[in-house]
């Protein structure tokens, strides 16, 4: 069982300026840049980690969360085993989103039962002391959901950052046991997206 | 029967590197002085005969005309030719090759030689020459490889299909290269993905010389100069040491875009939080100064400063009236100078000629004067060296200019500790400055980075620049993997070819297949207006026509169009007379062109 290292794609969304690139940033370069710029689509970044006793590989993808990026991102949503939708608890408006952010990844990704799909919700900058959206709030909306997990975090003083994503890995892994099987990395995924016209080369 | 109608218009046939100071006396037989020849298995004595034949000529019209042998014509192949010190090169092309595009095929030839090896002398001092021989077959057959006819002929970059390409894409490329340039040690950097250029802050010239190293790692051939693998940051690192002229490193220093961009990203991260992020939200970006590379954009100052290069080599021929029927007497008295800029041509000095011809079109006698006063009989150095002699009077000793050099490419950050010793002793070479090329591989999507040598032993700073760089690479290397190939089927009753020269890159919608032999004539076509430009500096529209097909040309400074328009009516013959379709072609080729992107008003 530990000796298969599973690949699990997971996937960041959420309002521009929330926080996502830091965060992927912080957990797997534990370093925190406060000029980054906005994301252009789509980046990500693998991780090895063990949880529980399995090895996986996470493969963090990180998105644009302006609008005008929207058709440059929702191509990867497909094959995502874990969304983490990320809002910043300074910014009420990035919380109100939530919703949204869900809606279209569900759609985009073509999850087949999205009730069961495992999502994560992280409120990050809590360094930040002028806060907008309270831990009442927020943990509501996930009781309300779906009881998705609610943490929070801070990319800039590492707060929570690799529980969030240990818990993330977590619920895929409890996911892939109910159906049973780990995907091992070298497999082929089927349901991923045909490359069409791939015979046309003009 | 297709070839024998319309031969290969990319190829060479034939190359060498003749040293004659190998071949003094009497009695030294020819071979010793052949330090190369292409194809390899030309028989001895063959090469012996092109060899005396071609040198002897050189020498001997030099030495009447006191001037330097561009192009000779023997036969049905016309030669580049090339003389430094002691070196002579020839490279042999057919005569239906545009004179220019052979002669820039072996001057970038010779560039990628130097550019890997440093100067020819030492290597050749240093190395055997079968292993220098494999180096010249492989920048050969890289000149030569894969890219499409009008490619050779313009001399171009390939570029990626823009056509198909989401432009915040091309953004994003050019924004992982400034990201990559806050790093002090990093002077500029390219992208490329499966052998075309995304993006580049490099100048054409540079462009084309690190996208040999990177398509030959990609073809995994083998690798000659022994790229050294960073164990630090995994297999997908490499670096090799490179060789830039004076002038190329005197452009990188001189380029307000880098220093710009520095100035106010680079300083203190901590303290001035907010500009360098607005510089770069999307909304800003087109109007800072800090975007030199998206492929999309138009021609900021930056770019201009290329241009110089490509209208005054241009002129190489421009004093010759009848390039096709003078065999041996090419212009013996500019020939040299265009070389000099059309090549290395990023002195400082250079700009104001360069503007002068730039905004005066035509004036193709006074870029001439302007450039032949730089010159004497070097390529390579001329304008630059005075200006390296001029550091070293500045610095007060030899060694120092160097360190000089170092530093101020690196506008003052830190000591250099570089030193040039190797390349620049000798007076009689121009002086080659050793850098390091950084090569970041994300499967078909590769980084490079021209930086300072010791880079590589600074370790906080090589991995700042992979971490903050490998989620975008990721990102845009999944991006642009899948990039689904556009609707091919709009079959589009005209061909046209769009020629950048400020950008060196070349817009079409032939499909550049070795098989299309209905594209020919058009690419022939083609080949001959771009010749008669590079011949009358003043010519800014030709019509070239047959009895089926009329192709229309039109050049500026700054880009040169064609034109063919499908299933005209079959007026073109004879006497034009006003109903003649060909008159109509310039109307259409500026309302059809405009979708392309290319204004022509």
């Amino acid at each position: 069982m530990t000796t298969k290292t599973s690949l699990l794609k997971v996937i960041l969304l959420g309002d521009g300026g929330v926080g996502k690139s830091s965060i992927m940033n912080r957990y797997v370069t534990n370093k925190f840049d406060a000029h980054l710029f906005h994301t252009i689509g789509v980046e990500f970044l693998n991780k090895d980690l063990e949880v529980d006793g399995h090895q996986v590989t996470l493969q963090i993808w990180d998105t644009a969360g302006q609008e005008r990026f929207r058709s440059l991102r929702t191509p990867f949503y497909r094959g995502s085993d874990c969304c983490l939708l990320t809002f910043s608890v300074d910014d009420n408006q990035s919380f109100l989103n939530l919703g949204n952010w869900k809606k279209e990844f569900i759609y985009y990704a073509d999850v087949k039962e999205p009730e069961k799909f495992p999502f994560v919700v992280l409120g990050n900058k809590v360094d930040v002391t002028e806060r907008q959206v309270s831990t009442e709030e927020a943990q509501q909306w996930c009781q309300e959901n779906g009881d998705y997990p609610y943490y929070e975090t801070s990319a800039k003083d590492a707060t929570n950052v690799a529980v969030a994503f240990e818990e993330a890995v977590r619920r895929v892994l409890a996911m892939d046991e109910r159906t049973d099987h780990l995907i091992p990395t070298d497999t082929v995924k089927l349901h991923r997206k045909p490359r069409s016209a791939a015979t046309c080369c003009s | 029967m297709a070839e024998l109608l319309s031969p290969d218009l990319r190829g060479c046939t034939y190359f060498f590197l003749y040293d004659g100071s190998k071949v003094k006396e009497e009695g030294d037989a020819t071979r010793e002085g052949i330090c190369y020849f292409y194809p390899e298995e030309t028989p001895m004595d063959k090469q012996e005969l092109l060899c005396g034949q071609l040198a002897g000529v050189a020498r001997c019209v030099s030495e009447l005309s006191s001037s330097s042998v561009r192009v000779l014509r023997l036969r049905r192949n016309k030669y580049a030719i090339r003389r430094k010190d002691d070196f002579l090169w020839a490279l042999g092309s057919s005569v239906d090759v545009p004179t220019i595009s052979v002669c820039e095929l072996l001057d970038q030839l010779i560039d990628l030689f130097c550019f890997y090896n440093g100067s020819v002398r030492q290597s050749y001092q240093r190395n055997s020459r079968e292993v220098l021989a494999m180096r010249w077959a492989q920048y050969l057959s890289h000149l030569q490889a894969g890219s499409s006819e009008l490619h050779h002929i313009f001399s171009c970059l390939k570029t990626i299909d823009a056509t198909n390409v989401d432009p915040l894409l091309l953004l994003k490329a050019a924004l992982i290269l400034q990201a990559c340039q806050r790093c002090p040690l990093v002077l500029v950097g390219c992208i490329l993905f499966r052998g075309r250029v995304v993006s580049t802050q490099m100048s054409p010239n540079l462009t084309m010389k690190v996208m040999v190293h990177e398509s030959e790692t990609y073809n995994k051939a083998h690798k000659p100069n022994g790229p050294s693998t960073s164990s630090s940051s995994g297999g997908t690192v490499s670096s090799i040491t490179v060789f830039l002229t004076m002038s190329e490193l005197q452009y990188l220093q001189s380029t307000p875009v880098d220093k710009g961009f520095k100035f106010h990203s680079t300083p203190h991260k901590d303290t001035i939080p907010k500009k360098t992020r607005l510089s770069r939200t999307l909304s800003d970006t087109p109007s800072t100064d800090s975007e030199p590379s998206d492929a999309g954009s138009t021609h900021s100052s930056q770019k201009v400063s290329f241009s110089p290069c490509l209208s005054a080599s241009d002129n190489v021929f421009s004093p010759d009236p009848s390039e096709n029927t003078t065999d041996l007497l090419h212009p013996p008295m500019q020939s040299q100078c265009p070389l000099s800029n059309g090549k290395s041509s990023h002195d400082a000095e250079e700009d104001e000629s360069f503007y002068h011809s730039f905004h005066t079109n035509g004036g193709g006698m006074s870029q001439i004067g302007d450039s032949s006063g730089l010159e004497e009989n070097s390529h390579l150095n001329g304008a630059c060296g005075t200006v390296f002699d001029f550091r070293a009077a500045e610095c007060g000793n030899e060694e120092s200019h160097d360190h000089k050099v170092g530093e101020d490419s690196r506008r003052g950050s830190g000591g250099s500790a570089h030193g040039c010793s190797g390349a620049t002793n000798s007076h009689n070479e121009s002086p080659l400055v050793p850098m390091t090329l950084y090569l970041h591989r994300v499967k078909g999507l590769v980084l490079v980075l021209l930086v300072e040598p010791h880079f590589l032993s600074d370790t906080a700073s090589m991995e700042e620049v992979y971490h903050s760089s490998l989620a975008a690479l990721n990102g845009l290397e999944a991006h642009l993997r899948t990039i689904i190939p556009g609707p091919p089927g709009v079959q589009v009753p005209y061909v046209f070819a769009h020629f950048d020269c400020t950008q060196s890159t070349m817009t079409s919608n032939l499909s550049g297949r070795p098989g299309a032999t209905h594209e020919r004539p058009f690419v022939r076509a083609t080949s001959l207006l771009h010749s008669h430009f590079c011949n009358t500096e003043t010519l800014q529209e030709a019509i070239i026509r047959s009895a089926g097909a009329a192709v229309y040309g039109t050049r500026s400074v700054a880009q040169e169009t064609y034109f063919l328009q499908h299933g005209g009516s079959l007026r073109n013959s004879g006497i034009p007379n006003h109903q003649d379709s060909a008159f109509t072609l310039p109307t259409k080729a500026r309302h059809r062109l405009l979708k392309h992107g290319v204004n022509l008003l």
